[in-house]
C-alpha cells in the first residue's frame, strides 16, 4: 500500500541545519494499522507530511497504492490527497463557522461535488462515527471527543484508501481517546482502510497491528 | 477524476465567506462605494457643467459670426453699413446681417433730478439686431424701420434699473439725456444672457438707431457686424470671404464664429471634467487599497482555513479563485452601489443649482468598470498570497 525508500528530509542550512528524516525506508501493507512512535522532535510529523504529499522529500521515493508518486506540482499533489488520503489532526482543525456536516463535506467541495451529494455523503459519514444527531451543530457546540469524531468523519467521507492521523488522541481525555481509537480500529477492520497514526501514547500504540519507532530521524525498530 | 469545484460553487463559497466577515466586508465595500460614487458623481458633474456652459453658447445659435473691424491706419474704423445690410442678398450663405456702432457715454433721465448720470454702452443698431441677437423687449417696443433718424432709445435691463436709483421703474415715454441730446425711451429689454461671442453686453447698453449714431457717438460708422449663416454653411470658408468683402481702407476685419468658440469651450470644460474624474479616480484608488487591506487581513486570519482546505485537496488555483472572487464581489458590488449613489448626488446637485441634469450612457458604467479594474489590481495580490500558504505551517498546532 505504502512504501518509503531512502527518504531524507533536512530543514535549514549552515549551523541551523536539521536532519528531520535520515534515509528512512518502510513499508505498510494495505489494510494495515500502524503506529509511529518516538520522542518529540524525532521526525514523526515530518514523516507523516511526506507520506501525505504535503511535503516533498529531499531524496528517496514514496509509493502509494503500488505506484511511485512523482509530484509534478502542488495542484497534482492536492488532487491526489483529495482522492487517496484522509487526514486527522491533533487539534481537530474544524472550521468554526461551518456546521458539523459542512465541515465533513469540505473535501467533497474541493472534489467538485454538488451540494446535495456532499450533504448526503457527509451525513452518511457522520452516521458512521455515531454523530448523525449533531450534523447541524457548529464545532463550539461539540465536546472534544465529538469534534475528533467529526474530524474522523471528514477524513473518511471521500472514501480514501489511507488515513493519516497525527496524534489524534493528543487533545483528548482518556475516555474520549479510547472511543476515538475504537473508532479508528473499527474503520480499519470494517472498511479496510490503511491507517498510519503518530502517537506518544504507549497504550494507543499497543492497539495497532504494529509500531514503527523513530529516533533522530531514523527508523529505530519495529514491534508487532 | 474531476477537476475541482466549478466557479459557481466557488462564488457561492466566496459570498458565504464575505458574509461571515460581517463588518469588515462592509467597510471594504464602503471604501469602494465611496470611491466609485466620487468618480461617477464628479464625472457626471463635469458633464452637467459642460452641457450647461454649452447651452449658453448654443442659445445664440451655432451659426453666428462676429465680424469686427480692426483699425488699419490712424483713423477710426468705418465699415460700410450698406455692404453689411446687403450681405443676405449678396452672399448665399448669409441669412441675416446687422451692423453695430459702439461707444460709451453718460446717460441720465431728464425728469429725475435725484438720479446721477450713469455711464453706459451706447450701441447704434439697425432693427435686425433684435432677431439676430435674440433680444426681447420687456416693456414698450423695439426699434423699427421707421426710427431711421428719430432720437429714440431702448435700454438694457441693468441700465434701466440703475437709472431709477431704486425708485419707480423706467417707463417708455421718459426722456433721456444722452451725449447732450435728448432721446425718448421707447422700450426696455428683457435680461439677455451674456454670451461669450457677443460684442456687446446688452443688459448694460442703450440701443439707438444707427442712423442717429453720428449724433450720440464720436464715430458713427459701424465697427462690428453680426451675421447669421445658413445652417449648412461652413463658417471656416464663409468667414474669410465676408471679412474680405467688408474690409476697406480704414479696417481689416477679424472673424469669430460661434462654432469655433463652442469647440474651444468644449475643450476647456472637457479638461475640467477630466480633472474632476481624476480626483474621483484617486478616491477610488484609496478604496482599492481598502480592498487590498481587507483581503490581506482576511488571508492572514484565515491562514489555518486555507491550509486546511489545501490539505484536504484544494489546489492553489482553487484557493486563488476563491479569494479573487471575494475581491471581485466587493469591487463589483461596491462599484454598482457607488454608481447609483454618485448619480443620485449629481441629480440632487443639479436640482439644487437649477441646472439641467444630463448623463451619458457610459457614466454609470464608469463606477463598476473602474472599480473592477482597481479591485482586480488590488485583489489579485491577496489571492496569490492565499494560494502560496503552506498547509504544514498553517496547520501546525500553536
Ligand atoms: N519547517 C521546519 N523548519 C525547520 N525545522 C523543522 C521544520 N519542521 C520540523 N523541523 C525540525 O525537524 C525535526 C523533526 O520535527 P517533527 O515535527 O517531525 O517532530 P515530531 O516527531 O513530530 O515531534 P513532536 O512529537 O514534538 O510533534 C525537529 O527537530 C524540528 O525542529
Ligand atoms: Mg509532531
Amino acid at each position: 500500500m505504502l512504501a518509503l525508500t531512502g527518504v531524507t528530509k533536512t530543514y535549514g542550512d549552515g549551523v541551523g541545519r536539521v536532519t528531520a528524516l535520515d534515509d528512512v525506508s518502510l513499508h505498510v501493507e494495505a489494510g494495515g494499522f500502524v503506529a509511529v512512535c518516538g520522542p518529540s522532535g524525532s521526525g514523526k510529523s515530518t514523516l507523516l507530511n511526506i507520506i501525505g504529499l504535503l511535503d516533498k522529500p529531499d531524496a528517496g521515493d514514496v509509493s502509494l497504492g503500488g505506484e511511485r508518486v512523482v509530484l509534478a506540482g502542488r495542484a497534482e499533489a492536492a488532487r491526489l490527497r483529495n482522492r487517496l488520503i484522509g487526514f486527522v489532526f491533533q487539534s481537530f482543525q474544524l472550521l468554526p463557522r461551518l456546521t458539523a456536516w459542512e465541515n465533513v463535506a469540505l473535501p467533497l467541495f474541493h472534489r467538485g461535488l454538488g451540494r446535495a451529494e456532499r450533504r448526503a455523503k457527509a451525513l452518511a459519514a457522520l452516521d458512521k462515527v455515531g454523530l448523525s444527531d449533531r450534523a447541524a451543530h457548529r464545532p463550539d457546540a461539540l465536546s472534544g471527543g465529538q469534534r475528533q469524531r467529526v474530524a474522523l468523519a471528514r477524513a473518511l467521507v471521500g472514501e480514501p484508501a489511507l488515513v493519516l492521523a497525527d496524534e489524534p488522541t493528543g487533545s483528548l481525555d482518556s475516555v474520549s481517546a479510547g472511543a476515538a481509537l475504537d473508532l479508528l480500529r473499527d474503520v480499519n477492520e470494517r472498511l479496510g482502510v490503511t491507517i498510519v497514526m503518530v502517537t506518544h501514547d504507549r497504550e494507543a500504540a499497543a492497539r495497532c497491528d504494529r509500531t514503527i519507532n523513530i529516533r533522530d530521524g531514523r527508523v529505530a525498530g519495529e514491534a508487532a | 477524476m474531476r477537476a475541482g469545484p466549478p466557479p459557481a460553487a466557488l462564488a457561492l463559497e466566496a459570498l458565504t465567506n464575505l458574509r461571515g466577515q460581517g463588518a469588515r466586508s462592509l467597510l471594504a465595500l464602503l471604501g469602494i462605494v465611496i470611491g466609485a460614487a466620487a468618480i461617477v458623481a464628479l464625472t457626471n458633474l463635469g458633464h452637467v457643467a459642460q452641457a450647461e456652459t454649452l447651452k449658453r453658447f448654443e442659445q445664440m445659435g451655432v451659426d453666428m459670426l462676429v465680424l469686427r473691424g480692426i483699425p488699419a491706419g490712424e483713423g477710426p474704423v468705418r465699415l460700410d453699413r450698406e455692404t453689411i445690410e446687403r450681405l443676405p442678398a449678396s452672399d448665399p450663405d448669409v441669412v441675416e446681417a446687422t451692423p453695430l456702432a459702439i461707444g460709451r457715454d453718460g446717460v441720465r433721465p431728464l425728469n429725475r433730478r435725484q438720479v446721477a448720470e450713469e455711464d453706459a454702452m451706447i450701441v447704434a443698431v439697425t432693427p435686425a439686431i433684435f432677431p439676430v441677437a435674440g433680444l426681447d423687449v420687456a416693456r414698450g417696443r423695439a426699434l423699427g424701420p421707421f426710427d431711421a433718424c428719430v432720437p429714440v432709445a431702448v435700454a438694457g435691463s441693468v441700465v434701466a434699473r440703475d437709472l431709477t436709483a431704486g425708485q419707480a421703474v423706467l417707463e417708455p415715454g421718459e426722456r433721456l439725456s444722452l451725449a447732450g441730446y435728448v432721446f425718448t425711451l421707447v422700450g426696455v429689454l428683457e435680461p439677455a444672457p451674456l454670451e461669450a461671442l457677443s460684442p456687446v453686453d446688452y443688459d448694460r447698453s442703450i440701443l439707438i438707431p444707427l442712423s442717429c449714431a453720428r449724433r450720440a457717438l464720436a464715430a458713427g460708422d459701424p465697427t462690428v457686424a453680426l451675421v447669421r449663416l445658413q445652417p449648412e454653411a461652413d463658417p471656416d470658408r464663409t468667414g474669410p470671404r465676408l471679412a474680405a468683402a467688408l474690409g476697406n481702407a480704414t479696417a481689416t476685419v477679424s472673424v469669430r464664429s460661434a462654432r469655433e468658440m463652442i469647440a474651444a469651450m468644449k475643450r476647456q470644460t472637457g479638461l475640467i471634467a477630466r480633472l474632476l474624474a481624476g480626483i474621483g479616480g484617486i478616491s477610488l484608488v484609496v478604496g482599492g487599497i481598502g480592498v487590498l487591506n481587507v483581503m490581506l487581513m482576511s488571508v492572514m486570519e484565515r491562514r489555518r482555513e486555507i491550509g486546511l482546505r489545501a490539505a484536504l485537496g484544494a489546489t492553489p488555483a482553487d484557493i486563488r479563485t476563491l479569494f479573487a472572487i471575494e475581491a471581485a464581489i466587493l469591487s463589483l458590488g461596491g462599484g454598482t452601489l457607488g454608481a447609483a449613489l454618485g448619480m443620485s448626488v449629481t441629480v440632487l446637485f443639479s436640482l439644487l443649482s437649477g441646472w439641467d441634469y444630463v448623463a451619458a450612457w457610459w457614466i454609470p458604467m464608469l463606477g463598476p468598470a473602474v472599480a473592477v479594474l482597481v479591485g482586480g489590481a488590488f485583489g489579485l495580490y491577496p489571492a496569490f498570497a492565499a494560494a502560496r500558504v503552506d498547509p504544514i505551517e498553517a496547520l501546525r498546532a500553536e
